[in-house]
């Protein structure tokens, strides 16, 4: 039995790594140049799939043709907007919140309950989403780049996902040296094209990208006018650029001193690398016309296609491109496993989530959240078949009730501190919380057939099972706790000793009965036919057995119903009785387990249930 | 939630649990002996009654043995010692007996002590 436990535990150790003791946890401190990748990939990352995703909504959905390319950049500047008003608002939250203030800590202190419940469920779902977008996002690129991988597309994000999850249970910590050179070579990779695409557009004139295929030209060809909804729905699609913004906010303790200052100036960075190359690349998109439809029949992505296009076909730039957004899209995906698990422990901490969320493993990390997050956006990646566009439309909506929680309990923050320039600080925050929240409601309702219903569905849902699970806590609580002077009431104890045959096992087992001097004891046997029960007399006697036997036939060859029944007879014989229930059980080696013991662990599994039950095995091991 | 319910009842009387089933089996197989019912039987009253013998108790008390069963006709239950003994001649399990006495109560049952009893054939027989 020993050496099994070992061997499993030798597995895992393979798969997970030596365990880590929990005084040597150390939180590395972040400079400035290594924070940005850590914090930024996440936002960063979402240029590699927003501009495809507003053109989908104009060329495929709503055919507007080539009218779609003049609203790209409108858009965009509408998206940089949003993001401006955004971070200013999360600025605020760095200072006010240097320990670490994600949405639900921010809207537990200042709005209450339900906000923030609302928060956590929204910004847990987002996670979630993250891994799945982006993980499909990175295999978009990959199969942008080899295109005859495009059959392999769940499965490969099936196992990029997998590969997360395993290192992150290892304990990949926000390490600087691994985060770095993708997030770099991306926003190098992606300058690098803006800046020699605008280049060759502006000074060489370089044409659109020619379409030839007739479905290309289907979707060219579309004359419809641009509709509010449709332009609101493309805007939807371009918003989601901002999810990933809130990182640096919730993640202020991991920077140097002093942290508040730091944290705020890799905000703005990041917001101006992300809205610089946003509206780059919709500048470019603009010119050079890149396609993309619904379905995913164009396999290559606008990225890769620009990228094509620019450097001139596929070359060595155009496929270090296509690497640099994998890259960043699979530790984009990564961000999320080191926000989801802690977030979950936080709210499990709160009393809101099952305890095993605080559980921490082998290597330190949150387990059971990893795994968890890893579950969830496999099942999300299988449902939606990797298409990084069906997934788009559940995205947004938890991102912006998260932003617009936060925002307004920035805003009551503010105005209750009344701190010098609250009316200002209140402003910001309050206009922030408004622009978002009309955002989200924009996201609900121009996309719920898409797709959006799902997390205006889902985060009510978990908002309703964190207040059932807060409910049992607290009741659970409050019935264990003792009142003063309590004392524990005197019970008569009754000990019932399993007997199917007479057995060593059975005779340590009534030796074991017999030393806990009960009030009562009884051996009880379920017996087949009469002539069972005299060779079970005969045995008992034999031995010199001098305890009570009942025996029971059982008509109908079952034995837990039986049992149960006659330990309820003799429970109501006392009315205050405590029953001990002995079951002899072998214990033999992991492989011939599973032959013995299976009708005790029926009996076991009935009697756990049972009040004032107290169920002991005696085991008698043979090596 | 009439439908429910209504469904619920259907299954309820479709899939008896074996308890009401054996008990069922039992009234059956003593209807035509007309003797007191167990379930309707007092303490202190002169009776005769029958069952199968659902249980039995061998107790090693003191160096006095007793054997006690517990008989069942599908109605209810009764307790029958037969003290100073570890078997009787006949009385096994799945058995069915007739035993006439006067039941007292002990705690919540009812113990014939002793009584006169007569065998019923079995089924097998």
């Amino acid at each position: 039995m020993a050496t099994n436990t070992q061997n499993s535990s030798r597995l895992k150790r393979f798969f997970i790594g030596a365990p880590i003791a929990t005084s040597e946890d150390s939180h590395q401190r972040l400079s400035k140049k290594v924070a940005l990748p850590v914090f930024a990939s996440d936002a960063i990352s979402s240029t590699a799939y927003a501009t495809q995703e507003i053109l989908i909504v104009f060329l495929s959905l709503a055919a507007v043709g080539t009218a779609a390319y003049s609203r790209l950049v409108p858009i965009s500047l509408m998206v940089i907007g949003l993001l401006v008003i955004v971070v200013f608002s999360y600025r605020q939250t760095i200072f006010a919140y240097p320990t670490g203030g994600g949405s639900y800590v921010v809207s537990r202190e200042n709005l209450g309950k339900y906000p923030s419940l609302v928060a956590g469920g929204s910004m847990l779902t987002d996670y979630i989403l993250t891994v799945a977008v982006s993980v499909s996002g990175g295999v978009a690129a990959i199969i942008s780049a080899f295109s005859h991988l495009a059959p392999y597309r769940v499965h490969m994000a099936v196992g990029f996902v997998l590969l997360i999850t395993l290192a992150n249970l290892r304990g990949l910590k926000e390490s600087g040296s691994l985060f770095a050179p993708p997030t770099y070579l991306y926003i190098i990779c992606l300058f690098g094209l803006i800046i020699y695409g605008l280049f060759r557009v502006f000074v060489q004139d370089l044409g659109p990208i020619p379409h030839t295929e007739p479905f290309e030209n289907e979707l060219l060809s579309g004359t419809n006018s641009v509709t509010l909804f449709f332009f609101l729905k493309a805007f939807s699609s371009g918003a989601v650029a901002l999810t990933g913004v809130e990182a640096v906010a919730d993640g202020v303790p991991a920077f140097k001193k002093s942290e508040s200052k730091n944290a705020s100036r890799v905000l703005i960075w990041m917001a101006a690398i992300l809205g610089s190359s946003f509206f780059g690349l919709s500048v470019l998109a603009q010119h050079i016309k890149p396609l993309a439809d619904e379905e995913g029949e164009i396999s290559q992505t606008v990225l890769a296609q620009m990228a094509e296009h620019v450097y001139g076909g596929r070359n060595i730039f155009f496929f270090i491109t296509q690497f640099a957004t994998f890259g960043i899209l699979i530790l984009a995906a990564n961000t999320a496993y080191a926000d989801f698990p802690r977030l979950s422990s936080i709210i499990a901490k709160d009393n809101y989530m099952p305890r095993q969320f605080m559980n921490r493993g082998d290597r330190l990390v949150f387990s059971n959240g990893v795994i968890f997050l890893g579950l969830a956006a496999i099942s999300l990646i299988v449902v939606f078949s990797g298409q990084v566009t069906l997934l788009i439309p559940l995205y947004a909506v938890g991102v912006f009730t998260g932003f617009t929680l936060s925002q307004t309990g920035m805003a009551v923050r503010n105005y209750k501190l009344k701190d010098s320039g609250w009316i200002f600080k209140t402003i910001v925050s309050g206009f922030g919380a408004t622009t978002t929240a009309f955002v989200a409601g924009i996201v609900v309702v121009v996309k719920f057939t898409d797709g959006a219903w799902i997390p205006a569905a889902v985060i009510p849902t978990l908002v309703l099972s964190f207040n059932a699970v807060n409910r049992h806590y607290t009741r659970v609580r409050s019935y264990l706790q003792p009142t003063d002077g309590y004392v524990a009431p005197f019970r008569t104890h009754t000990v019932v000793v399993l007997v199917g045959s007479v057995n060593q096992g059975v005779l340590k087992a009534v030796r074991y009965a017999e030393s806990l001097r009960p009030d009562r004891l009884l051996a009880l046997s379920v017996i087949e036919n009469s002539d069972d029960r005299q060779r079970l007399q005969e045995q008992w006697d034999k031995f010199g057995l001098s305890i009570e036997l009942d025996t029971i036939v059982s008509e109908y060859r079952d034995l837990t119903e039986p049992i149960l029944n006659r330990i309820n007879q003799i429970d109501d014989l006392d009315s205050d009785d405590l029953i001990t229930v002995i079951i002899p059980e072998f214990v033999t080696s992991i492989r011939s387990q599973w032959l013995h013991n299976q009708s005790a662990l029926a009996i076991k599994a009935r009697l756990l249930f049972r009040p004032n039950t107290v169920v002991t095995s005696v085991p008698i091991v043979i090596p | 939630m009439k439908l429910v319910m209504g469904l619920k009842d259907a299954f309820n009387s479709k899939v008896k649990p074996v308890r009401e089933l054996d008990a069922e089996r039992l009234v059956d197989r003593f209807a035509e002996l007309r003797l007191q019912p167990l379930g309707e039987l007092e303490a202190r009253d002169r009776t005769k009654v029958c069952g199968e013998v659902k249980r039995m108790t061998i107790k090693p008390r003191s160096g006095i043995p007793s054997m006690e069963i517990v008989i069942n006709d599908g109605t209810g239950e009764a307790t029958v010692i037969f003290s100073g003994r570890r078997h009787v001649a006949g009385i096994e399990h799945g058995h069915c007996i007739i035993v006439e006495g006067v039941a007292f109560a002990d705690t919540n049952r009812l113990v014939f002590l002793n009584p006169k009893y007569s065998l019923l054939p079995t089924g097998k027989d």
